[in-house]
Parts: structure tokens; sequence; C-alpha cells
């Protein structure tokens, strides 16, 4: 697939695979050096942004996210904004106002979440990188269902200016690709101190100096719950991670049962007060009756054009909050946050990662999704909620295939700025493991 | 959670719920608040956080500057006079 080619047939693409909510009619690459999509909550100037709700549609942003502005300077073209959960509310990409992306490895199957358009558009577009954002897991999930690989960096490492806010504490921009070396190739480009962001400005610089991962822990928490496919795939990655020279050491993390809790007690609370300005002014929709009383007003809108998921983690990050329950949930969570990161660090002493799989299970069918309930929904995260909480840098790999040839992940999760390692891995793991690549027909 | 909480907290965050997505609300947040109470049990460690990693403040110098052409921000939006609309406060 040339650019051109690309370029000719994304609507066809599109068609099949709904992996974008926006993309180029413009089918000339010009001088670019490559394309690119990037998660439709990002902004862009040339494309309506809707972050996967109706609330916001009709949002023409005047500028670019800094992770967008930086790929083009790069001369990357931005082909399309792809498909994702409601503000980043799902495991699947199930809950969107506007198209749900289809695994490109079986149609009837979830691409993950929420960045799952953009997972999609990496496994179906020969050389294509695209820009994920990950509040609790959001670009390692779709990365392992859809058989890609997916860098989730340090909280901070990605400017988030232009990101449109799910949880400020937790939401981190990074990349997916079918190709390892892409993620070396553009983590660099959209990394960097940027002051319109102030968690950028504390960085140090990223250094791709080549470092390897030469032990992994897996903790004996996070194996418990697997299904039966994701443990075999899993179980033989291991040999061939000590095949590789790698020692693997199982330990105990018992902080790990309080990270789901503890995530979504603060990605609800911080959720809850970020949308709150998405009243019917300013952004998106606003045809309501300027008669009303603001009250009034601001409900018809949110009533109206949040979904089903989104009006649900607004209630629950509003009683989070509400005094009376602030110190049993908000507070707590907080102090749980510290003793997650705490447990990485004392892990992190001995060891160059922490290994899991990614997700307990291959892509869900639709129809099963649709029977899960929020619990079922939320638990599903229990694997990549621990590191998004702790702002760890965490990577996904292919690591198997089932017997219906559903792709299984794994995921690794370094300390704090140190990605190299990740990226290392990538390449070292590219070349180990035979990556099937999903059959793309139009 | 009761639908009586439910409802204040509903009013709270200005969302209208139908008496079935009351009644759909309640027991999800039920369901989930027990799930939360694992949380009763964790170990109360010291000391919090509001970022995952230490963030220094960054302040700059207070200059004006138009970063944006206040004609396209207003573009999208209900305004009258180059102010923007809204619903009445009273």
């Amino acid at each position: 697939m040339t650019m051109q080619t690309v370029l000719s047939d994304i609507g066809s693409i599109n068609d099949k695979y709904v992996m974008f909510n926006r993309f180029t009619e413009d089918s000339d690459p010009g001088d670019s050096k490559f394309l690119f999509s990037a998660k439709d909550n990002l902004t862009s100037k040339d494309f309506e942004t809707c972050c996967g709700s109706r609330i916001l549609e009709g949002y023409h942003p005047v500028f670019d996210a800094t992770a967008i502005a930086k790929m083009r300077n790069a001369g990357g073209k931005l082909i399309g904004k792809t498909n994702m959960d409601e503000f980043g509310f799902g495991t699947f990409s199930a809950n969107s106002g506007f198209g749900i992306p289809r695994n490109p490895f079986d149609l009837e199957r979830a691409c993950g979440g929420s960045s799952g358009g953009s997972a999609c558009a990496a496994a179906v577009i020969e050389d294509h990188v695209s820009l994920g954002v990950s509040t609790g897991g959001s670009i390692c999930c779709p990365a392992s269902f859809c058989g890609v690989y997916g860098i989730a960096p340090t909280y901070g490492r990605v400017s988030r200016y232009g990101l449109i806010d799910y949880g400020n504490s937790l939401d981190k921009i990074g990349l997916l690709s079918a190709k390892a070396s892409d993620l070396t190739r553009y983590l660099p480009v959209i990394s960097g101190r940027d002051e319109r962001d102030p968690t950028s400005c504390v960085q140090p610089e990223l250094e791709i100096k080549g470092d390897r991962i030469r032990s992994v822990a897996v903790p004996k928490e996070a194996a418990e719950g697997l299904s039966k496919d994701v443990s075999e795939a899993f179980l033989n990655s291991l040999e061939t991670l000590k095949g590789m020279g790698i020692d693997v050491e199982y330990v105990d993390m018992p902080a790990l049962k309080y990270a789901m809790p503890a995530y979504y007690v603060l990605a609800t609370s911080e959720a809850s007060t970020n949308l709150a300005r998405y009243v019917g002014m300013r952004y998106g929709h606003q045809d309501g009756d300027l008669s009303l009383k603001f009250d009034d007003y601001f409900t018809y809108f949110r009533s109206k054009y949040f979904g089903d998921e989104a009006k649900r983690r607004i209630l629950l990050g509003t009683y989070t909050r509400m005094a009376g329950f602030r110190d049993r949930y908000y507070a707590k969570a907080l102090k749980v946050r510290m003793y997650v990161i705490d447990a990485y660090k004392q892990i992190l002493k001995d060891h160059d990662a922490v290994l899991a799989p990614t997700m307990p299970f291959v892509a869900p069918r639709f129809d099963d999704i649709s029977k899960m309930t929020p619990v079922e929904s939320y638990k599903a995260d229990y694997l990549t909620v621990p590191a998004n909480l702790a702002g760890t840098p965490h990577l996904s790999v292919p690591c198997g295939y089932n017997a219906d040839g559903m792709p299984i992940g794994m995921q690794f999760v370094a300390d704090h700025w140190n990605e190299d390692r990740l990226l290392t891995m990538a390449n070292e793991w590219d070349k180990a493991f035979d990556v099937r690549k999903a059959e793309v027909s139009l | 959670m009761d639908r009586e909480i439910v409802e204040r907290v509903a009013r709270a965050a200005h969302i209208s719920l139908t008496e079935e997505e009351l009644a759909k609300y309640s027991q999800d947040l039920t369901d989930i608040l027990d799930y939360f109470k694992i949380l009763d049990e964790a170990p109360d460690f010291e000391g919090f956080g509001v970022n995952p990693i230490e963030v220094a403040d960054v302040v700059r110098e207070d200059e004006p500057k138009m970063e944006f052409d206040p004609d396209e921000l207003l573009k999208d939006m209900n305004t009258y006079d180059g102010y923007v609309r809204g619903p009445r406060l009273s």
C-alpha cells in the first residue's frame, strides 16, 4: 500500500472497518513523509473533533494538539480522526456516539478501547502509526485485541495540550503501530517539554540508548482470572523470553487488587468535573431554548447528548466527590495510588519490568459485550489499570493467537521515564516472535 | 444506592433521568460501590499526590498576548455582538 493508495482507498477501508470518525478527502500525499491518524480526543484544525460524543458534534478546534503538531512538523499527514468510546469511557470502543470500529481479525468482534479506531487503523493500513490516548489502558487494550504494538509513555512525557480531558491526572498520549520500530521512531517526535502543559515540564530527556530489559517480574495476582488461551500464550511467551536471555521471576504484588477501584474513583471524579463544561454553549450543539433558566438549559443538553456510559460515570464521579463521601472514596483512592506506585518501585529495584498479559481474554464478540454489566466491563481492565494509575510507561506486544486466530498481547511496565527499555524490548520481541498480520480485503 | 441519592447526584450533575434510567443507574451504582468496598481494606499508606509524578510549579511572566483570532474562536459559537449567548440566570 503506497500513501497514494491509502488515500485513494480510505473511504472503502473505513466502510469495512469503521476506524475513522472523520477522514481526509485529499488523495494527494504531496511532500508527506508518512501518514498518521489520531484519536478523536486530540484537537486538530482540519477535522471536526467529537471525542466520540454527540455533545461535541460540530466542534471545529482552532488549533492542533501539540502531539499532532509535532507529527505534522516531522513530515506526517494526518489522514483521519479515529473512533473511540465517548470521552474514553469504555473497554471495547462500543460506547461511541458515532462508529464502532471492527476487529481486523474478526469483524464480529471489538477492537478494544478506548483507542479502538487507532488500533484498527494500525492493524489494517500498512506503514501506519496512530496517536492513541490511555487513561486506564486505552492504548494497550486495543493493541492487544488488534495484534499490534502499543506504548503509553510515562505520565507527563507527551504534552497533553489539545487533548480533551477525561482524567487529567491519568491521561497519556502514546502510539500504536504494527511495526515495533515505529514506536522508536515516533515517540521521540511527540515527547518533550511544552510550557502549555506544566505536567510535561519535569521530564528528563528521552534518550534512546538501547537499554535492555534483562529481568521481568510476573505478579502472581496478575496470572489469576485469565482465559485458558491467554494463559497458554503467556506461558509460552515466558519461555521465549527466557530463550532471549531474560530472567523471569514470579513475585507477590498485593497492591494490584486495590488499583481497579482506586482508578475508577479518581477517573470518574476527574471526568465529572472535566465534563461540566459541556452545557450547550461554546462547543458542539448549541441549539437549545435560550429563554430557559440556565439550570434547565444545561440539563437539557447534557441529558440529550451524553451517552449511557458517560452519564453513569458522571453520576459516579459526582457522588464520590460529594461532602460526606469524599474521604471514603476520593481521598482514599489518592493514597492507594501512592501505595501502587510504591509497589512498582519496590519490585523495579530488582527487575527491569513488570510483566503480565495485557487483557484477560481475547477480543470479545459484540453480542457478548452487550450482555456485560458495568462492573464486569470495568473488571476487564484489571491488568491495564495499575500501570495507568501509577503513571508508569507500559508497552503491549502481540504474544500469541488462539485457535480462532485472535491475537493475544502481553504488557511490560517499566519505571517512570524508562521508555527506552520498552522500545528496545519491542524491537527485540519483533525479531523473536512471529507477528501475524490481519488479512485485509476491501 | 437508593433512588433519592441518585436523584440528588443527577441534579448536581445537571442530568435529568427518566424513571427507567433512575432504576437502572441506582442498581448499577449500587453494584459498583459494592465492588469499591475493597478500598476500605487497603493499607492506610502515608501521603498522597494529585499526580502520579512530582509536578513542579511552572510560572511565566504575565504578559498579555493574542494567540488566537477572537473571530476564529467565536465562529462556531452562538453569539451576539461579539459575546457568547447563554440562557437566563434567573
